[in-house]
């Protein structure tokens, strides 16, 4: 069990970092890191202040903390891929896709990802297999922001 | 390209062609609350430095890919037209919104004349410029949304699946549009607006043909689309709607659009000067459909910043229509209620 602060500091870090206030996001998650370096989920929000601010291979090294931590973290895995396309190593990614994708088989990200990382090494056909399971999820999640814009009005 | 987020191959190499073609630079920005359909913000129009391409936060993959490909197009047709001549809209100046105005109000008297439940005057008075604006974003947008959406589907063909999920749905939004003031507005405007995207949606039903739908009848709210080709799609959705009456109208704007639009050769290769020529067909469309509205004198083609300028005069162009068509009495009293 995560020590109970730092649970609080990530979950402020995570609020911080989607107001895009990547400094006080990532002040609050180490702080939240340095009384509980075993908090996965702490690595993963850092790595994504990482990705965020364009620092991928920090990002890349903090996915691997969380996940070292856990191995089952489908969108750490997730991340992992993102930051080896940025880092244009197309077939790390494809395998962290692939991953991520099974262990999370409804993150559109994640087969979106595979998509890419096929796409870019040639394999066409199967990305467009990847790609067309992303987007039946990114539908679903579309329709659902529909319906709930609709019931705001 | 100030962007690292993940984009499919195509569009990348689309961004890139655009960036370099028109010599500016393009920004992604993902907003939580941004329109469904994305929103474009470009040096043509504004006075920036660079062009932002918006999205909803949630799109994550190929939803993303495509508004950012439908506004890619739309920013060459711009920058071709800026580099090429002068990128005109059409804007509207205080004669013309008094030419409008007075037009919708004749309309709306002889409509009123045949209702028993009367329109307010209050309402009727605010309706005019209401309804004169509704057209101008109309047809600032419609003509476009054709081209665009011809011109993504033949060059990319990968997001065609995706394309046509917002084609559906944009096809939805627009049907609903207006409905809620049906028993106000004017029945020749009510029809007019529903036959523009009547002739929009059957000019891109014609476009994307029937296969590329399969996919996506696995999600379980398109089902009900099943064996359904797009035309039959967008067919059944208008010819089930009560205004149904739009379809002869709209079968003659379809003409309209096909027209031009049929001629276009979309896979020549993307050079300025092809962009530009496509950006003389969507003014053509654009005259052509307010011949056929009967509102030339509605609008006048400028440059972006005179539409800019006219939005922030508009209550004062409405106020000086308003006492040009009822007298200084009826303004004044308007004055007081603003």
């Amino acid at each position: 069990m995560p020590v109970k602060e730092a649970v609080e500091l990530v979950r402020k870090a995570k609020a911080f970092l989607k107001r895009t206030k990547f400094k006080e996001a990532m002040a609050h998650v180490e702080r939240a890191l340095a009384l509980d370096p075993r908090f996965a989920e702490g690595w993963f929000v850092r790595a994504s202040v990482f990705a965020e601010t364009s620092r991928y291979k920090e990002s890349l090294a903090d996915c691997d903390r969380a996940i070292s931590i856990d191995p089952n973290y489908a969108d750490a895995w997730t991340k992992k891929s993102v930051m080896f396309y940025n880092l244009e190593r197309y077939e790390e990614g494809l395998l962290a896709s692939t991953r991520a994708s099974s262990l999370n088989g409804n993150d559109a990200t994640a087969w979106y990802m595979k998509g890419v990382c096929l796409d870019e090494m040639g394999k066409s056909d199967e990305a467009q297999v990847a790609y067309g399971k992303s987007l039946e999820l990114e539908i679903i999640l579309d329709m659902k922001a529909e319906q709930d814009r609709a019931r705001k009005r | 390209m100030k962007t690292d987020m993940p984009l499919s191959k195509p569009i990348r190499r689309f961004l890139s062609h655009t960036e370099e073609t028109l010599d500016t630079e393009i920004s992604l920005l993902r907003q939580p609350e941004a329109d469904p359909g994305g929103t474009l913000v470009d040096v043509y129009t504004y006075d920036i430095d660079r062009n932002v391409i918006i999205f909803p936060a949630q799109y994550v993959g190929l939803l993303k890919d495509f508004v950012i490909a439908k506004h890619c197009t739309n920013l060459m047709l711009k920058g071709a037209a800026a580099k090429k001549a002068t990128y005109k809209v059409c804007s509207y100046t205080e004669d013309s919104v008094y030419h409008g105005m007075r037009q919708v109000y004749i309309d709306a008297l002889k409509d009123e004349a045949k209702k028993e439940k009367k329109l307010p005057v209050q309402k009727l008075i605010q309706m005019l410029f209401i309804l004169f604006q509704h057209f101008n974003d109309d047809l600032n947008e419609l003509p476009w949304n054709a081209i665009v959406n011809a011109s993504v589907y033949h060059r990319m063909p990968k997001i065609r699946k995706t394309q046509l999920y917002h084609v559906m749905k944009e096809s939805k939004n627009d049907m609903d549009e207006m409905m809620e003031q049906e028993s106000i507005v004017p029945r020749r405007y009510f029809v007019l607006n529903k036959a523009m995207f009547y002739a929009r949606d059957m000019f891109l039903a014609k476009t994307l043909p029937a296969d590329e739908l399969i996919p996506v009848i696995n999600i379980p709210q398109m089902k009900k689309f099943n064996h359904l080709e797009v035309k039959e799609m967008l067919t059944t959705r208008w010819t089930n709607t009560a205004w149904y009456q739009s379809k002869v109208f709209g079968d003659n704007m379809l003409a309209i659009i096909d027209k031009p639009l049929g001629l276009v050769r979309w896979n020549d290769p993307p050079t300025i000067d092809y962009y530009y020529d496509l950006y003389k067909v969507g003014c053509l469309v654009t005259d052509n459909l307010l011949s056929y509205m009967t509102m030339r004198d509605w609008f006048v083609w400028e440059e972006p910043k005179h539409l800019l300028k006219a939005h922030e005069n508009k209550e004062m162009y409405e106020k000086d229509a308003l006492k040009k068509i009822f007298g200084d009495l009826i303004a004044d009293a308007w004055e007081e209620k603003l």
